[in-house]
């Protein structure tokens, strides 16, 4: 088995219309084992900017406190706040000079351009290799499912409750189909002027 | 030692040796492609992509995966090609032999048991086979059954295997079996949309899945017979 | 001739020509003989298919095959002064895939025998199609249905013979006969064991935990079934390859009753409001 498919998880992020949309599962597990439902896979990086790291849940802790210390760096010294195609770089940057002893995370990015507001979705391999679509991008133990229900269920321009529904039927609905994710799942609606946080009723097996 | 003379010690000619190599032979091929049936009141829609591929080379682009086997039944297979064809074969002789002995054609649900002692046979060596097997029972509903490789075997009212199986059975879970939705009535689906999503969600695996694509052939099983049809998804 | 003149067949055609020219000659049923005899499986083409099957996980391309068999289960089962209960999940994965959440894992051979399926769904399902043939076949030779035990016995020699094999299964047989409730666990390794209590699977351990702490002889019959349930729901939300449907069943002496089948995220959500209810009258 690999080892990114050692502690379980799924993570989606998707553009809609002025606003974006990151969800992630609540696992936390050790192989089949579950340990707990409450595990964040998805962290707060800007008040526009959100980083879900799906992977082995010890380098999901570690490539984010490196990320937040490297951003804090960046921030001060050009006081201002990060676009997030930029963070994607730093990002992109910080794991491939991990190239020949990686961790074992498969970031996404979602955010809003801190001056334009436009959307912006983002994900890359675990050593690094940005990928930035238009519509919507999946990462963790069940990307094959969760592309197959964005293929169908997406479609542009969604507005923000339009969104929500769309992101979190594909990821609780992926995830019934996958063994080492969900047990709950969380959602982030990213807006220009707020962020709504919503937490799902899953199945819990 | 006269003929050796000519010889001597050490001086033998120096062929070159091959040491003992040891070749590894793979019996399976993984040929692609995707499988899916719907199951309704009075009928039963199975579809399979029309691709037979190996690697990243097409065979062939217009491959038909579809095994009708009797007037109610049809079978569709994706995986080892070769393992197919020998599986469909004894299957087919095996419907036609109950045919003349009984005067009379198998059901589904028996051809459904059939195929699943006929995959067992071959624990130790399986088919690589996902099947799925679409028909009208007993009573004139319709059935479909899902296989592993090694003949254990569900029926359910759809489902979809091969390649693509992962991306389009929790949309079939959604969309069909109304899984996490809240507040719907759960209508049996008409023969026109199960149609409409079948074909709606081969094309989003087409666009995800390499092992997919080029075309689906569907065939439509109802009282009256098999019809047969035929859809277009992207070629590259 | 005349007839065979008008037919237009050849004099020298014999209808019986031997055959035995034919290569393919008896092929259809070479495919098949399990059919006929059905311990009879194919023998592979190489010696110990156990470990060596897994050297042909790749295809001409070196690309991963995805041959993965339909396993993981949390089935349990007890004896009490009731009968016996048997419950079980309803998933089937296949690698992470969840291939199934609504598998039968009960499977009724007669009116007084079920038995539980864990380990390889088809193996299972197969081994206990054909015990529940050979248990048929007992009654109508013996005219007395099959005690619990040489059910049982009948399976493990079966089996047996596949030993090394690779074949995975574990399952509980149980029923009820002259002598009362039975329950025996029978696996591919081998072991046949009569006992009190089994849970079987990849989250046997979970459904132990609380089916060791709650059980006792004295069961009434609700307590026994929701003893049983709520065992493999707990197997449920810690492991992984568990889940689906609950289904809990019942062997008595007039034979076994289907008590309930109940959705694991109902389940959840029911036992979360008891434990919140409960927390409120304590406070």
């Amino acid at each position: 088995m690999s080892i990114l498919a050692y502690n379980g998880g799924a993570i989606i992020a998707m553009k809609g219309k002025n606003c974006v949309a990151i969800a992630a599962d609540r696992r936390f597990g050790v192989q089949a084992q579950t340990i707990s439902c409450d595990f964040d896979k998805i962290f707060e990086m800007g008040p526009h900017l959100y980083l879900g790291l799906p992977g082995l849940a010890t380098d999901t802790i570690t490539v984010m406190e490196r990320l937040r210390f490297r951003l804090n760096l960046y921030e001060l010294k050009e006081d201002r706040k990060i676009h997030p195609k930029t963070f994607s770089s730093m990002i992109s940057n910080l794991l491939y000079e991990k190239r020949f002893g990686p961790y074992f995370v498969e970031p996404i990015v979602a955010g809003l351009d801190p001056v334009t507001f436009e959307p912006f979705v983002c994900n890359m391999d675990l050593i690094g290799c940005p990928n930035e679509p238009e519509d919507f991008v999946v990462g963790g133990t069940c990307t094959e499912q969760l592309y197959g229900m964005c293929e169908v269920l997406y479609e542009p321009n969604l507005e923000p409750d339009d969104l929500f529904e769309t992101v979190s039927q594909a990821l609780v609905n992926a995830c019934d189909r996958d063994a080492i994710s969900g047990w709950g799942a969380i959602v982030y609606i990213i807006e220009k002027d707020k962020v709504t946080i919503r937490h799902l009723k899953t199945r819990m097996d | 030692m006269a003929l050796l003379g000519g010889y001597s010690a050490g001086s033998f000619p120096d062929y070159e040796v091959q040491g003992a190599k040891k070749v590894h032979f793979s019996p399976y091929a993984d040929n692609g492609g995707s499988v899916m049936a719907i199951a309704g009141e009075d009928y039963a829609i199975i579809a399979a992509d029309s691709r037979l591929s190996t690697g990243f080379s097409i065979f062939t682009r217009e491959q038909q995966k579809l095994f009708p086997l009797s007037n109610t039944t049809v079978l569709g297979c994706s995986g080892c090609w070769c393992d197919t064809l020998t599986l469909t074969r004894i299957l087919q002789a095996r419907m036609q032999m109950y045919k003349h002995e009984h005067h009379k054609e198998l059901t589904t649900p028996a051809t459904a048991q059939m195929l699943s002692t006929m995959l067992y046979y071959k624990r130790f060596f399986p088919y690589y086979i996902s099947n799925i097997l679409a028909g009208l029972d007993e009573n004139g509903k319709g059935c479909v059954y899902s296989y592993d490789p090694i003949g254990h075997c569900e029926r359910s009212n759809f489902r979809a295997g091969g390649s693509a199986g992962a991306l389009l059975q929790p949309l079939l879970d959604n969309q069909i079996g109304y899984q996490n939705q809240e507040g719907v009535d759960k209508t049996p689906l008409p023969q026109d949309r199960a149609l409409a999503i079948l074909k709606d969600v081969f094309i989003s695996a087409a666009e995800r899945d390499i092992y997919t694509g080029d075309g689906i052939f569907i065939n439509i099983i109802t009282k009256d017979g098999i019809k047969a049809d035929k859809f277009d998804l992207r070629k590259d | 001739m005349a007839l065979a003149e008008v037919c237009g067949v050849n004099s020298y055609l014999d209808f019986n020509l031997p055959r035995n020219n034919d290569n393919f000659q008896g092929e259809i049923e070479a495919y098949s003989k399990n059919f006929s005899n059905n311990l009879n499986l194919a023998m592979p083409p190489f010696a110990n298919p156990a470990e060596n099957l897994s050297r042909f996980s790749t295809d001409e391309n070196g690309r991963k095959l995805k041959i993965n068999f339909d396993h993981g289960t949390t089935t349990l089962g007890f004896r009490y002064k009731g009968g016996v209960v048997l419950a079980v999940d309803s998933r089937a994965t296949g690698g992470q895939f969840i291939g199934s959440q609504s598998m039968k894992k009960i499977v009724e051979i007669n009116d007084y025998l079920l038995g539980t399926l864990a380990g390889g769904a088809a193996d299972c399902v197969y081994w206990d199609r054909v015990l529940a043939k050979q248990c048929r076949m007992y009654e109508l030779r013996n005219r007395e249905r099959i005690s619990v035990a040489a059910a049982s016995k009948l399976m493990s020699n079966m089996v047996y013979n596949y030993k090394g094999m690779g074949l995975s299964m574990g399952m509980m047989i149980a029923g009820w006969d002259k002598r009362g409730p039975g329950l025996y666990y029978v696996d591919s390794e081998g072991t046949r064991t009569a006992g009190q209590v089994f849970s079987v699977g990849s989250g046997s351990v979970y459904a132990f935990g609380v089916l060791d702490s709650g059980y006792h002889w004295d069961l009434t019959d609700e307590e026994a079934y929701e003893l049983g349930r709520r065992s493999i729901y707990h197997a449920t939300h810690r492991d992984a390859y568990s889940g689906g449907i609950i289904r809990v069943y019942h062997m008595k002496s007039t034979g076994w009753v289907h008590i309930s089948d109940e959705d694991c995220k109902d389940l959840h959500y029911k036992y979360q409001e008891d434990k919140e209810k409960l927390r409120n009258v304590r406070q």
